[in-house]
């Protein structure tokens, strides 16, 4: 097991103060407070790379900055583990994955090894997805609150894996999902704790006009063309041809331009098929820019995001589209399908415009990019609707609160 | 010696007779002049004029022998640069004296007045040192210039120090002569509860020197500069308020969302599980839009309403569910029954109701409050203002949505409060009768701190 104690971070929690008021602050430490001389291990797979390593490379350090002594291990595993893992995590997406006995006999393995060397020290023990699930076992003899952390999107998994899983989610004392239709029928308890942005990373601080300008000058973007964007990898289920045609049917009457930015998964032989279907689909038209956007440049995305008229994400499945979060941030009129978590972040015709079809789209494009008044009224709304519920400080009191409730049976507890 | 004395006598017995005669007739005026003085200032009702009496009553005695012996000297056969010697000897003492009865009463009218409006002692201290030295250096100005020392040097350098000093020590200086103008107006007084243009706000602890102290409900100190005063808009409330018989504590209200793992996908499921979910569930279901789109309005409806809205497509049934007047209900049961009733009257007319498309089901999710107590207190209805201007809107929540609806107590907390322990039963039901669904939660706030502003003015 590999242990981390203390990560750096540069966001410390006054910085949150302007965002998101003295109150809040103050009731973040009210709640830590009375975690005082409690330990919270987290476990995951990895220290880098991934959702989960983001989230957690912020929220530990910004728990201990509360006060809570919150610590951060991780589940050793060799690489044929990490493919089996792989599998479940895709399988439990609702991918069709071929996975055989001697897969589970592998995880089985690698887990008893984990389970055999993990030392608990926790007072709450969060699991984070599949990967440690089996960590369980030691629940018995090492005692505390157990909790598994599901940040996968459940709500259509494969029927053999999720069984499989759901034989360990059980022993559990609660398990968390991140939207209502990842909800799965369990004997336990289940809490929903909707994903986070953080509004002082890279992805969503604010930036210069310069900085907007210098990307869009990169990219040879003209910045006086009203722009649609996408920010998606190129994926099918990201209906990046589903947006061109809806963008074409657009551009017979408003003068705009399209922007698809995103990269491929090197761990999806069928990215590189798609990109090369969008860029065939664009081709010859010059009002459509198709971005390649290498990982990790932040900035620049967040540069394209401010610098959009309106921002689009017209996916067929989507997990909770947290990009939506990220657009809302920037205070960005929204058109989006109606799929998965994007609901709960997209309230139609309040923080955004919720579409069903490549017409459904382009009629809300129409309505956002000839009404600036009722797109910014919108995008108002929707930076709101983020503060209140979707910015990390939310997250982390989401987590504060669920350790405080572990004692308690009842649905009205007092502190 | 003797024959000289012999030859001039005259000169001699002369100067020293109108010298005793001064000093008789000096004993004879102080006796006539103080006890008329002494008759009408009995009379008068200024106090101050006893500090005079007592203060010139023996200098005014040594200036008639000083006049005295200035004249004997004028006239006596001295050598003019003797008798110039002489004079000056006897202005100087004039001076002296003239110093000495202007330090006096002066510290004694300023310790009488200061003492008054209740300043404090280092304070009052500082000033009659402050007079006592301008006085001194008036004094030894007017020596020297008896002597013949050149002045002007000694005037230019003070009048340039204490030009410098005032310069440096001017908003000191302002924030003196506010704090005179503060004391001596009646305008504020310890124990008035004040609020700054700028925003600070809290009872007067003291009002000294320099600065006046503010004490604010959270039991900060603030100083306040005086001269701030002169220069901002404040508003005096007066004296405290009537107190509470017990204090109002506020409480804040987080909560968690639990899933129940159940979801419907059509009107009728919507219905049947509706009819048997926990009470926390409709709750969660028919209030967590007013936390999680607090900023906007008017009030949204509830999750079943817009569900059937957005996913089945059914707006009349969505109408009907939306128009529920929550605020109508005494608790959930309730409120659940009528939600319930709705919905199958409408699948009696409507059985074939649609189906929502796949992954638009309608997820159950069950509301779990955490409260907890918060630092602040109010005692009276400025401090219940004061507290409710800045609590969140989790604490405002809880005691009124919450309160009255989950925990059934019939109305919200605050009013229970005016109510019972402050006997303000008009307040109170003012406050109940408000319809909360009808505003945003900031707009809430507001509107009760109207109602109380109101009642206190």
């Amino acid at each position: 097991m590999g242990s981390e104690l203390l990560h750096k971070s540069a966001a410390k929690i006054p910085d949150y103060e302007p965002i998101v008021g003295k109150n809040t602050i103050e009731e973040l430490r009210m709640l830590a407070d009375k975690l005082s001389g409690k330990v919270i291990q987290n476990v995951n797979s990895t220290f880098s790379g991934g959702g989960v390593a983001e989230i957690l490379s912020r929220m530990v350090p910004l728990l201990s900055q509360l006060g809570v002594d919150a610590r951060w291990d991780i589940i050793q595993g060799t690489e044929e583990f990490f493919e089996v893992t792989k599998k479940f995590h895709n399988a439990l997406h609702g991918k069709k994955e071929k996975l055989t006995t001697a897969d589970f006999a592998l995880f089985q393995e690698v887990s008893q090894k984990n389970i055999d060397d993990f030392k608990s020290y926790g007072d709450f023990n969060l699991i984070h997805d599949p990967q440690p699930a089996a960590l369980i076992a030691r629940k018995k003899d090492m005692g505390g609150k157990w909790v598994w952390r599901c940040h996968i999107d459940v709500s259509n998994p494969n029927k053999k894996v999720w069984q499989y899983l759901r034989d360990f989610v059980v022993q559990y004392d609660a398990a968390v999902f991140s939207s209502p239709n990842f909800a799965q029928q369990l004997p336990i308890r289940q809490l929903l704790i909707s994903p986070s942005i953080d509004p002082l990373s890279d992805k969503n601080k604010e930036l210069t006009s310069e900085t907007i300008d210098a990307v869009l000058h990169k990219y040879n973007l003209d910045k006086d063309k009203p722009m649609v964007i996408q920010i998606s990898r190129f994926d099918y289920l990201k209906d990046p041809v589903g947006v061109i045609q809806a963008f074409e049917i657009v551009r017979k009457s408003i003068e705009c331009q399209l922007v698809l930015a995103g990269g491929t998964a090197t761990d999806d032989p069928e990215s590189e098929e798609v990109l090369e279907k969008v860029r065939e689909r664009a081709a010859g038209n010059p009002d459509i820019h198709i971005l390649l956007i290498t990982p990790g440049s932040d900035i620049e995305i967040n540069a394209l995001q401010r610098a959009a008229a309106v921002i689009i994400q017209k996916s067929i499945k989507e997990g909770f589209g947290l990009t939506i979060s990220e657009a809302l941030w920037k205070g960005k009129p929204v058109v989006a399908s109606a799929v998965g978590g994007i609901p709960l972040q997209v309230k139609n015709k309040l923080t955004g415009l919720l579409c069903h079809s490549i017409e459904g789209a382009a009629f809300d494009l129409r309505q956002l990019l000839s009404n600036p008044d009722y797109a910014s009224w919108l995008g108002k709304n929707g930076r709101e609707h983020v503060r209140q519920n979707f910015l990390i400080t939310r997250h982390l009191k989401d987590y504060l609160l669920l350790f405080l409730s572990l004692d308690y049976t009842s649905d009205l507890i007092y502190l | 010696m003797n024959e000289w004395l012999t030859e001039n006598w005259l000169l001699v017995t002369v100067p020293v007779v109108v010298f005793v005669a001064f000093f008789i007739v000096a004993l004879w005026v102080r006796g006539a002049t103080y006890k008329a003085l002494d008759k009408r200032l009995n009379k008068a009702s200024w106090q101050g004029s006893q500090f005079i009496v007592q203060t010139t009553k023996t200098p005014f005695f040594h200036w008639w022998l000083i006049l005295g012996a200035f004249v004997a000297i004028e006239i006596s056969a001295m050598p003019s640069s003797d008798k110039e010697l002489a004079v000056k000897i006897l202005g100087s003492l004039l001076v002296t004296s003239l110093t000495w009865v202007a330090i006096t009463l002066t510290e004694r009218l300023l310790r009488f007045y200061m003492g008054k409006i209740e300043i404090p002692l280092p304070s009052i201290g500082l000033t009659v040192n402050v007079v006592r030295i301008a006085v001194i250096v008036v004094g030894v100005l007017v020596l020297l210039d008896i002597w013949g020392a050149p002045t002007t040097p000694i005037i230019l350098v003070l009048a340039t120090v204490i030009l410098v000093v005032v310069i440096a020590t001017r908003n000191t200086i302002l924030n003196l002569f506010s704090g005179f103008e503060l004391m001596s107006g009646n305008l504020l007084n310890v124990g008035d509860y004040i609020k700054l243009e700028s925003g600070e706000e809290g009872y007067i602890e003291d009002i000294a020197w320099v600065n006046t102290k503010i004490k604010t409900l959270g039991g900060n100190i603030i100083l306040v500069p005086n001269g701030k005063f002169t220069q901002t808009t404040v508003t005096n409330y007066g004296r405290p308020l009537k107190k509470a018989t017990k204090p109002f504590h506020f409480y804040t209200r987080l909560h968690l969302k639990e899933l129940t793992g159940l979801k419907a996908s059509n009107i009728a499921e919507l219905a049947r599980i509706l009819n048997e979910v926990p009470d926390s569930v409709v709750y969660y279901h028919t209030h967590h839009f007013l936390e999680e789109h607090q900023y906007l309005t008017p009030e949204p409806a509830n999750d079943f309403a817009l569900w059937i809205s957005d996913a089945i497509g059914d707006e009349a049934l969505a109408e009907k569910l939306a128009s529920i007047d929550i605020f109508e209900f005494p608790n959930i049961g309730a409120l659940r029954t009528r939600l319930v009733s709705v919905i199958n009257e409408y699948l009696s007319t409507n059985p074939n109701s649609r189906v929502a498309p796949e992954g638009r089901e309608f997820h159950f999710i069950k509301s779990t409050s955490v409260i907890l107590p918060t630092a602040y207190v109010a005692n009276d209805l400025r401090e219940f203002i004061q507290v409710l201007r800045g609590i969140t809107i989790d604490s405002l929540y809880f005691h009124v949505f919450e309160s009255r609806l989950r925990l059934q107590k019939g109305t919200n907390d605050f009013s229970t409060w005016l109510q019972e322990c402050l006997g303000e039963d008009d307040l109170a039901n003012k406050i109940a009768k408000l319809d909360p669904y009808n505003y945003t939660l900031e707009g809430l706030r507001s509107a009760i701190i109207q109602l109380i502003e109101k009642r206190i003015k």
